[in-house]
């Protein structure tokens, strides 16, 4: 049994099926990669898994949860956590405020409206641990808003660990990024999958043949193929579609 | 903030407050000593305008709600006195609460079904039901319609109080106020301040992170209108009488107003415009009956030159680091 499955899953938005049946499945340990052309549903496919968009039809369990039916701030706690193509920090707060204000969502009721939250030291502690995690204990007092692109992405994945997730949607992470930030983001990505399952976006094909299992190509809202890396290079249609007609040459 | 920096007069800035509330509690004992008897009613009212303020820039301010309407608690909490009054009930504390009560109450109606909108949808959403608040006011035959109604008994405070001093009522007004200002600048740096600021900030963010997000910004909205309704029941006393009028939306806009004048999401936002608001609409009013437009210009003024409100400007001034 998959640890993550999605099951017949289906978005429309008026006249357009962006997601046309999709089934896909996580195992627990694994990196899979959803790759596809711009317009394929990607982006689709990661809200209504995590829940922003509700899906018209098909079935979401995860770890044996039927998420379905569950708004988005509950499917986080039962262990799904997600990151943003843009990158989403919250960028007037320093970073220890921003990795505090993610650490008490999973701690205790946020309804506590008297004693003053920056004295709660287990807060305090999880945020430099989930800094220290990502490589932020340096820049802990830093406006999130000031700091390089790549180091906010790296905050954004810290956020979304803050929760502890058994599956991590990650939208993108390498986008937007320099070769060098790419490369502190893959093994970050490669770090984290022996303690969760990882749901990789990715349009650096370099990045998902580095860290993927497995790769699911999206096309037109439905999954062509899925397999290792392998077997995607080598299926015809993928070329065609996605890799461009001259990798067959 | 996990390390609050050092203001550049820290003795200052922690006095200033008290020392504030020292001259106001002072102020009707030294006023008619200056001829200023008539003020100290003006101060009252400015304290009860200052306590709805409060309440909207903790919605607006912390919370991002934008709401056009909140001159309608304020109405609610009014007309909540009258109800009670013209039902045979003369306390004066009965008659807040409930006022706060039954706004609170009105708040959760309309919250909830206007949180689920956003931004252009619910300003309008809010504006729609402070108005049907206001028309609701002008139909009811029995609490006068558009005449309004006069409180002409001012409500019992208890033999105690009421026995006391001439002017009990503005320290009451005052105690009220100060504990409103100081329970809002408390809950702002509780977890719930941080995640009502997080949502203002990152609403999509917050929800992914695992935020009941409609729920705590129902609690906020809920909390603002009883303290609006609260300010209306003390402004029902305050005046000695009520109309629709003071739920009418432009009131709402007022309020809205003086409170971004202020500082919107500022510690002092709130009660600084409504000062600044009051006090030059009552200097104006002295030597001109065309004393909005001076008002108007003041409004430009603070837009081109402080947008983010005149706390903010002081704070600048006086190096202290933003408390947003």
């Amino acid at each position: 049994m998959s640890l993550f499955r999605a099951e017949g899953l289906v978005k429309r938005f008026g006249g357009l099926l962006a997601t046309d049946h999709v089934d896909l499945a996580v195992e627990a340990g694994e990196i899979h990669a959803l790759i596809g052309p711009n317009g394929a549903g990607k982006s689709t496919l990661v809200n209504l898994v995590s829940g922003l968009l509700p899906a018209d039809a098909g079935r979401i369990v995860l770890d044996g949860v039927d998420l379905t039916a569950l708004a988005p701030h509950v499917r986080s706690r039962f262990g799904l956590a997600r990151c943003f193509q843009i990158t989403s920090v919250f960028g007037n707060d320093s970073v220890r405020d921003n990795l505090v204000l993610a650490a008490q969502a999973h701690a205790g009721s946020s309804f506590r409206c008297l004693a003053r939250r920056d004295a709660e030291h287990a807060l305090q502690q999880r945020a430099e641990a989930l800094a220290q995690r990502v490589g932020l204990a340096d820049v802990l007092e830093r406006n999130a808003g000031t700091l390089a692109h790549g180091v906010q992405k790296r905050l954004d994945v810290a956020l979304a660990l803050a929760s502890r997730p058994k599956l991590l949607l990650l939208d993108e992470p390498m986008a937007g990024m320099g070769p060098e930030d790419s490369q502190q983001m893959v093994a970050l990505i490669r770090s984290l999958a022996s303690e969760m399952a990882i749901l990789l976006i990715e349009h650096d094909m370099d990045a998902v043949f580095q860290l993927a299992d497995r790769i699911s190509v999206l096309v037109y809202g439905k999954v062509l193929t899925s397999g290792d890396a392998e077997h995607v290079k080598g299926h015809p249609e993928v070329q065609s579609v996605y890799l461009g007609t001259e990798a067959r040459a | 903030m996990a390390f609050d920096r050092p203001a550049h007069f820290p003795g200052l800035s922690r006095r200033l407050p008290w020392l504030v509330l020292a001259l106001l509690a002072a102020f009707p004992l030294i006023a008619p000593a200056f001829g200023l008897e008539y003020y100290v009613g003006f101060v009252r009212r400015l304290l009860i305008v200052a306590i709805a303020a409060t309440s909207l820039n903790f919605i607006l301010g912390y919370g991002g709600m934008a709401a056009l309407g909140h001159a309608g608690f304020i109405g609610v909490g009014a007309y909540t006195v009258v109800a009670l009054v013209e039902a045979g009930s003369a306390s004066a504390w009965l008659a807040w609460g409930g006022a706060a009560v039954v706004a609170a109450l009105a708040a959760a109606a309309i919250g909830a079904v206007s949180l689920r909108t956003r931004g252009v949808y619910f300003i309008m959403i809010t504006l729609a039901f402070a108005q049907m608040l206001y028309y609701l006011a002008v139909s009811l035959r029995t609490y006068g319609g558009d005449d309004g109604y006069g409180l002409y008994t001012p409500l019992e405070m208890g033999a105690w109080l009421d026995g006391a001093h001439p002017q009990v009522f503005y320290w009451v007004v005052l105690a009220i106020a100060a504990g409103v200002f100081a329970l809002f600048s408390r809950v702002a740096h509780s977890r719930y301040g941080h995640a009502l600021r997080g949502i203002r900030d990152n609403e999509t963010r917050m929800v992914a992170l695992g935020y009941p997000v409609y729920r705590l910004k129902l609690a906020g909205f809920v909390a603002a209108g009883a303290v609006a309704g609260l300010a209306g029941g003390l402004l029902a006393s305050h005046n000695a009488f009520v109309s629709p009028g003071m739920m009418h939306w432009t009131q709402s806009a007022l309020l809205l107003v003086m409170v971004m004048l202020g500082g919107l999401g500022r510690r002092w936002g709130a009660p600084l415009g409504v000062a600044l608001w009051l006090t030059l609409e009552e200097v104006l009013k002295m030597y001109t009956d065309y004393w909005h437009w001076p008002l108007g210009v003041l409004l430009l003024l603070v837009v081109f030159h402080a947008p983010q409100g005149l706390a903010a400007l002081l704070e600048r001034r006086g190096g202290k680091e933003a408390t947003r």
